[in-house]
């Protein structure tokens, strides 16, 4: 592999992994902080108590998702430093902008704010501490927001003007209101929300197919999951749709990929425009992805749409194999989600900035020898990030609340009857009210 | 305003130094500064850290300071970064493994089923606190030296850069100052008994610091060291640096927490100014003096005047919820507290 491929597939490993992570967070906080609102907002204590562990329950698997995703999004956050100086040289002052925006705006809140929530149980006022997770949910779209400029600016450059060979910012506005990021922000909010709903969905469903006694528990976060994953499927596929006339407009070669149809006749057009070269992007990997996206999108919506039928009764999870269908759908919105990302990405190709800069002359003055070691060890890393992510979240799912250890203090000596037997269960039932 | 900007990128960078390095030195110190009440032999293991548990509240909100400040730096210095970040390639990688695997298994050491899981994410945790902070150390020392800049701007650093007696003493100072800046940190925040044993070790960490850090001195005194452009700043920032780790010790023996980490708070942000200051007007020098100066690094007009737009009201807003949060868990920890880490 060249030094470019390297770091492309450095890149596109790890954007992809912190993107996995990402879209749970993304599609769990809002659910949360709704949870933890009802709680908040419940006088009857025996529901309230429901409720508060619900919010414990879930927030808990968010808090391990969270830890993973922030821990790679460090490594991203230089990532355009270490193997893309080219794009800082040319589109630094105007691509550098939002991603220094995002950090300020969106992450030291977002972190700050978490932190103080996780913290926060029993210690602050329930008011406040309930307003910082819907800080924290809005700061996570803030930063989604922000990324997505930037990615827009790669995929639909607007707002600038070059000279001497780079690219200064003159129109603030018109990189805000990028057709290509924002229609790109309302898909991939409705896929986190799609992804979120159907883990509630799933989880719950699984619980019930195991005879768990938290019935009113899981039943909240089973109703709660249906209905956010059916309408926000739907709606993804809709704002799915809508993508395509702007990729018409600003990408035609991509649109010809997509519909398969001119792309000799773009390719023409292109070699006319920015001189003779290769403008076709990969098309097996762009139809593969869009294939599955589409499928998968398709089936989602359509069987949450039944299961919200028979949510009626609790039908949807009295038989076995209906429950289980539910859990299975969880990994699926995941690889969807991926699947959008390299339409996207692999489907920008040979650009970095559409029609401006190149991805070969983007690449930093890196050995080859260093990015063949910096590629194995992040990937390597990241991998075992994701593994130790999912097997922790699986159990801590699969335990269900009663483990849940947020929000929980130690008990003290004397709360407790007898010796508690052996650490090896740090259960801690006591919360901090 | 170019100035200002860089103000706060160093602003960024110290208070990372600050608030990430007592968080390393927590990790590096934290199986030390074991749980006191299995020592004295209720031979249960709990699988509490104290030294965690001191730094829990403010560890996600620390670690976002350096998020902030490569994000600053890309935003407002373009070039410099893209000369920067490729040059110091071996050096971030390793910053930035250290970073993920330590700060992952600060937040999942709790969720460990039993004492292997524990030990194992223990390893880690000293790791990430480790290899961090002596990698920074270096990454001064280079800064602090000068870098191969070739005429087009851009540098390599090799092994051969890395492995001067000057670099690795920064980079060892360093190590030794987060952990002793950890230990006053644990002292100022845990219950009487734990505060004596951090004190002790904070005390020993100090004058080992001090010891180590006598050797850039003395390298650069020989003119095998610093090549500083501003002689008489970088001097008078040495000599509060030397006051700084004085105080810090005398504090700290003497039991005064609170001064002794404002002491250490102080150390471990007058290297960051060191650079900066000892530098102006240029940012990243080679060993002959001379460099990318500042106007050379900064982005363009336009986005600095948007940038400065959105930055004079974030930026207040962000110290000042940093600080309300730093206020709401002020108190020493305790059994009582939500303990989740
Ligand atoms: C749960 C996840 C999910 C689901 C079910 C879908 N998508 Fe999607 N899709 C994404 C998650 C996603 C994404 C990860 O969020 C992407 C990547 C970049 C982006 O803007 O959104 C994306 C990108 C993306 C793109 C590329 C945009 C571009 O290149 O600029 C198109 C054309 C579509 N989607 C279209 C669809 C259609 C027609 C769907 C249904 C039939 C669909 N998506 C379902
Ligand atoms: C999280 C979702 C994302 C995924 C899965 C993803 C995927 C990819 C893939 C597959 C590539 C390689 C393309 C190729 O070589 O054919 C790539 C490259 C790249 N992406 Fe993304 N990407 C994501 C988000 C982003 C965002 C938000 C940005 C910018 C803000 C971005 C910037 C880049 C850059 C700079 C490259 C390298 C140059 C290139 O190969 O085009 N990516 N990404
Ligand atoms: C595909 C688009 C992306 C979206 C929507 C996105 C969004 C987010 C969100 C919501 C978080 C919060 C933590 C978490 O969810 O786990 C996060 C973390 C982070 N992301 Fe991304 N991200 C994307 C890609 C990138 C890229 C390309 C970069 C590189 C600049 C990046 C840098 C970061 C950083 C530095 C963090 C850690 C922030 C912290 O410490 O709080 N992200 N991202």
């Amino acid at each position: 592999m060249s030094a470019v491929d390297l770091a492309r597939l450095q890149f596109a490993a790890t954007t992809g992994i912190h993107w996995l992570f990402v879209i749970l967070t993304m599609g769990l906080v809002p659910l949360v902080a709704l949870m933890h609102t009802r709680a908040v907002f419940t006088r009857d204590p025996a529901r309230r108590a429901v409720r508060e562990r619900m919010t414990r329950f879930w927030g808990q698997l968010y808090v391990i998702n969270y830890a993973v995703g922030i821990v790679t999004g460090l490594v991203m956050e230089f990532q355009f430093g270490l193997s893309w100086s080219g794009l800082s040289k040319f589109a630094g002052n105007v691509f550098g902008a939002p991603l220094a925006l995002e950090t300020l705006i969106a992450f030291f809140a977002e972190s700050t704010f978490l932190g103080m929530w996780i913290f926060g149980w029993g210690r602050l006022h329930r008011g406040v501490h309930v307003t910082l997770i819907w800080l924290v949910a809005l700061t996570a779209y803030a930063s989604g927001f922000w990324i997505l400029i930037a990615n827009g600016f790669m995929q639909h450059p607007v707002g600038y003007a070059v000279r001497d060979g780079a690219a200064y910012l003159t129109d603030f506005a018109a990189l805000l209101t990028n057709s290509s990021a924002l229609v790109a922000l309302a898909h991939i909010t409705l896929a986190a929300l799609t992804t979120g709903g159907v883990f509630l969905l799933g989880i719950s469903a699984w619980h019930f197919a195991r005879g768990t006694e938290e019935t009113e528990l899981f039943r909240g976060s089973l109703r709660l999951g249906t209905w956010v994953s059916m309408l926000a499927s739907f709606f993804v596929v809709v704002i799915g749709q809508m993508q395509m006339p702007v990729i018409e407009r600003t990408q035609p070669m991509k649109y010809a990929v997509l519909t398969d149809s001119g792309v000799a006749e773009v390719q023409r057009r292109l070699v006319a425009q920015h001189g003779p070269g290769d403008y076709v992007p990969p098309e097996g990997w762009i139809h593969l992805s869009m294939n599955t996206m589409s499928i998968i999108g398709n089936t989602v919506s359509t069987l949450t749409l039944v299961a919200v039928v028979l949510l009626w009764k609790d039908r949807l999870v009295r038989r076995r194999p209906m429950a289980y269908l539910m859990t299975a759908m969880i990994p699926f919105t995941f690889v969807a989600s991926v699947g959008g990302w390299v339409v996207r990405e692999v489907g920008r190709q040979p650009w970095l900035v559409y029609g401006r800069l190149t991805v070969e002359d983007a690449l930093s003055h890196v050995s080859r020898s260093s990015l063949v070691f910096s590629c194995a060890l992040f990937i390597a890393i990241f991998l075992a990030l994701a593994a130790t992510n999912w097997t922790l979240i699986t159990r801590f799912a699969v335990r269900g609340p009663d483990a849940t250890q947020l929000g929980a203090t130690e008990p003290l000596p004397d709360d407790l009857p007898g010796s508690p037997g052996g650490g090896a269960d740090d259960k801690q039932p006591v919360p901090a009210f | 305003m170019e100035t200002a900007w860089l103000a706060l990128l160093g602003l960024l960078l110290a208070g990372y130094f600050v608030l990430g390095g007592y968080d390393y030195g927590a990790q590096m110190l934290h199986p030390f500064l074991g749980d006191t009440r299995a020592e004295r032999g209720s031979g249960r293991e709990t699988g509490r850290s104290p030294a965690l548990e001191a730094i829990a509240p403010f560890f996600l909100g620390n670690e976002v300071w350096l998020v902030a400040f490569a994000g600053v730096l890309f935003g407002a210095f373009p070039h410099l970064e893209g000369s920067l970040l490729p040059g110091l390639y071996p050096l971030i990688v390793a910053i930035l493994a250290g970073l993920v695997l330590g700060n992952a298994a600060v937040q999942l050491r709790g969720r460990a089923r039993g004492a292997r899981g524990r030990r194992c994410w223990d390893a880690l945790i000293v790791f990430g606190g480790a290899l961090p902070a002596l990698c920074w150390g270096c990454v001064l020392g280079l800064l602090l030296h000068g870098v191969p800049r070739r005429p087009d701007g851009t540098f390599h650093i090799g092994p051969g850069d890395v492995l001067t007696p000057f670099v690795l003493a920064c980079g060892v100072t360093t190590a030794l100052l987060f952990a002793a800046h950890g230990a006053a940190f644990v002292a100022l925040r845990s219950a009487p008994e734990l505060a004596a044993v951090a004190r002790r070790r904070g005390a020993g960490l100090l004058r080992a610091a001090a010891a180590m850090g006598a050797l850039p001195l003395l390298l650069t005194l020989f003119g095998a060291g610093a090549a500083m452009t501003n002689r008489m700043t970088s001097a008078v920032l040495a000599v509060l640096l030397a006051a700084a780790l004085a105080g810090a010790w005398w504090w700290l023996t003497r039991g005064h927490h609170v001064r002794a980490f404002t002491a250490t708070c102080c150390a471990t942000a007058l290297p960051v100014l060191l650079v900066g200051a000892g530098h102006y007007p240029y940012v990243l020098i080679s060993p002959a003096g001379t460099g990318l100066t500042l106007g050379e690094a900064v982005t363009d007009d336009a986005t600095l005047k948007i940038l400065s737009v959105f930055g004079v009201v974030v930026i207040p807003v962000i110290l000042a919820y940093q600080t309300w949060s730093w206020w709401a868990f002020r108190g020493r920890t305790g059994r009582r507290h939500p303990r989740y880490f």
